[in-house]
């Protein structure tokens, strides 16, 4: 079976600093893949090349068939790849509800309508509200977003997400500064997508982690060093060593 | 809701005041009024065209004054060869009919803003301000090295364009046509900034890694937005050349760029409405101390400085409270 997502020879350097020295990487269809690595590992910057905002140095990038390598940012959107980030994205100036009207607009295809209100928009407001709701947010739709909680934030950022009708969603640590209980309704909610799409999942919290993933690769300066099914991670020596030995203690 | 009938009253009460306005110039005995009035309108236009790009999509054009002057110069040129019978790059003849001129004026600064929108917005930042700039002091050079049509000098003509149903020369009527015009302008503006368009730009201003993330091809929606705004300016530009019958190079000098910014920040930021309320600020201001000092800007610093500090939403956020 060929992967939804395909990678080979991902390679980008800052300067004499080897952020990708050469990934290689198959997400498959309806898994969630793990990548995980300590501080500097390159896995922001991986992320980064996957979505379209970094452009690597070499490497192939094909995702549904198709190589994507060269598309831009919105036009990987548009095939249904997009990505959250690790400092939490939003519009702030908008209420939770009009962050994700402006999604459903822009997916259905419409940014050039000049003159029909927006905001009345009562389909888009029927959406909007339809996506909030699957998160769990309804009630707070009418909170300009830069009043909500983190915890709250961070979920309407990744409902901004789903909303795009992604097929593959790259999440970059999407627990950060998350309490425990908010890590757990997040881990709980990655959970209930794992059906729906795809994820390569970036993250710290090795209980999600271990809780979510089907597959897990490990990223150290730039190289990957182990990939396989949870169990083989945790028990894989290298692997303890360079990166788990520490926190796992 | 409160908040939405002070917006109603201040905005009403503003234009109540405009339509008076040549009735309060009359009771008073103050000719003069009536074409302050008619600057004032005019400046709205250009002032409510930049707040498009400041105040909702976050670009700060520097170079908004070339695309005005622009304007004003197609009323010129055009007005120029109607008047000796030549012909404009020797195939346009001259026109002086307003319905044909002053759409002419709007679509050559669209597509001039087109063109430089299109080099600009590779640019973002202080960059993009830089450009802007670059490319309105180009033109400015362009028509100061203009001889056939004045130079240095400027271009005068001799007659209004020609409206149906309004005398020439009357002013009162030219004033009400400048209103007019600026009353449907605010209505297109609103209209657009609540549309999916307006919307998407408002998010552009935001956060635009966001907005990549989310499908948005950021430059095109930005040139779409650039090039409405400076074609705004073209027609406040062309009427503004109809109210002087005049045109010349400091029309599309920078410091006109920045009277236009400083209208725009005066009245409010992001507000539209309050590009009126600026516009009247500045003019108003600038005829007062104009007859007090010959350098009028010394004065106009401090009060500027005052307004933004005491109310950082300008005077429409001080009369019509939050947004
Ligand atoms: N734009 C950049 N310019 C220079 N160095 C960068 C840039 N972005 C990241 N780096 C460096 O690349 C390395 C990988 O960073 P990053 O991908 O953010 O790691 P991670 O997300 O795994 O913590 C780090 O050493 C970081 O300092
Ligand atoms: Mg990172």
């Amino acid at each position: 079976m060929t992967a939804l997502l395909q990678v080979r020879g991902l390679t980008k350097r800052f300067g004499g600093l080897l952020a990708s020295g050469g990934l290689d990487l198959d997400v498959h269809q309806g898994e969630i893949h793990a990548l995980i690595g300590p501080n500097g590992a390159g896995k922001t910057t991986a992320i980064g090349q996957l979505a379209g905002e970094i452009r690597p140095d070499a490497g192939t990038i094909r995702f549904d068939g198709q190589e994507i390598g060269h598309l831009p940012v919105h036009r990987r959107v548009a095939l249904g790849l997009t990505r959250s980030f690790q400092v939490t994205s939003i519009l702030p100036a908008f209420t939770a509800l009009e962050n994700l009207m402006l999604v459903h607009l822009v997916r259905e295809g419409h940014p050039f309508r000049f003159l029909r209100s927006a905001r009345q928009d009562l389909g888009l407001q029927r959406q909007a509200r339809d996506s909030l709701a699957g998160l769990g947010l309804l009630a707070r739709a009418d909170i300009p977003a830069e009043d909500l909680a983190h915890g709250e934030q961070r979920q309407l950022e990744l409902a901004m997400a789903l909303a795009t009708g992604a097929k593959l969603l790259l999440l970059d640590e999407p627990m950060a500064g998350l309490g425990p209980t908010e890590s757990l309704a997040m881990t709980e909610i990655l959970r209930r997508l794992k059906r729906q799409l795809t994820i390569l999942l970036v993250e710290h919290d090795m209980d999600a982690v271990f809780a979510l993933a089907d597959r897990v690769t490990v990223l150290v300066s730039g190289q990957v060093i182990a990939s396989g099914p949870p169990d083989a991670i945790r028990a894989d020596p290298a692997v303890r060593e360079a990166y788990l030995g520490a926190e796992a203690g | 809701m409160a908040d939405n009938r002070r917006h109603a009253a201040v905005l009403g009460l503003t234009f109540l005041l405009l339509l008076l306005l040549p009735q309060l110039a009359t009771a008073l005995s103050k000719p003069d009024l009536l074409t302050l009035g008619s600057q004032i309108a005019i400046y709205a236009i250009a002032a409510a065209s930049l707040d498009l790009l400041i105040g909702y999509a976050g670009m700060s054009s520097f170079g908004h004054a070339g695309f005005f002057g622009l304007g004003g110069y197609v009323v010129g040129i055009l007005a120029f060869h109607a008047a000796d019978n030549s012909l404009f790059l020797g195939i346009v003849p001259g026109l002086t009919d307003a319905w044909l001129v002053w759409p002419i004026a709007i679509a050559v600064t669209a597509l001039a803003a087109l063109a430089i929108g299109a080099l600009s917005l590779r640019t973002s930042g202080v960059s993009f301000i830089m450009m802007t700039l670059a490319f309105a002091e180009m033109l400015y050079f362009l028509f100061v090295s203009l001889k056939t049509y004045g130079g240095d000098d400027g271009l005068g003509f001799r007659r209004r364009n020609a409206l149906p149903w309004i005398a020439p020369r009357d002013d009162v009527a030219f004033y009400y046509v400048c209103l007019a015009v600026l009353a449907i302008f605010l209505i297109a503006m609103r209209h657009l900034v609540q549309s999916r368009f307006g919307m998407v730009l408002q998010g552009l201003r935001q956060n635009e890694r966001r907005m990549a993330a989310i499908g948005v091809a950021p430059y095109r929606v930005r040139l779409a937005a650039f090039t409405i705004a400076s074609a705004g300016a073209g027609l406040a530009g062309a009427l503004n050349a109809n109210l002087l019958r005049y045109v010349s190079p400091d029309s599309l000098h920078w410091t006109m760029s920045g009277d236009l910014m400083v209208m725009v920040v005066l009245g409010g930021a992001g507000s539209l409405y309050g590009a009126v309320l600026g516009a009247a600020a500045f003019v108003g201001l600038q005829s007062v101390l104009a007859q007090w000092t010959e350098h009028w800007m010394i004065a106009m610093g401090p009060i500027l400085v005052c307004t933004v500090l005491v109310a950082r939403r300008g005077i429409w956020g001080l009369l019509a409270g939050r947004r």
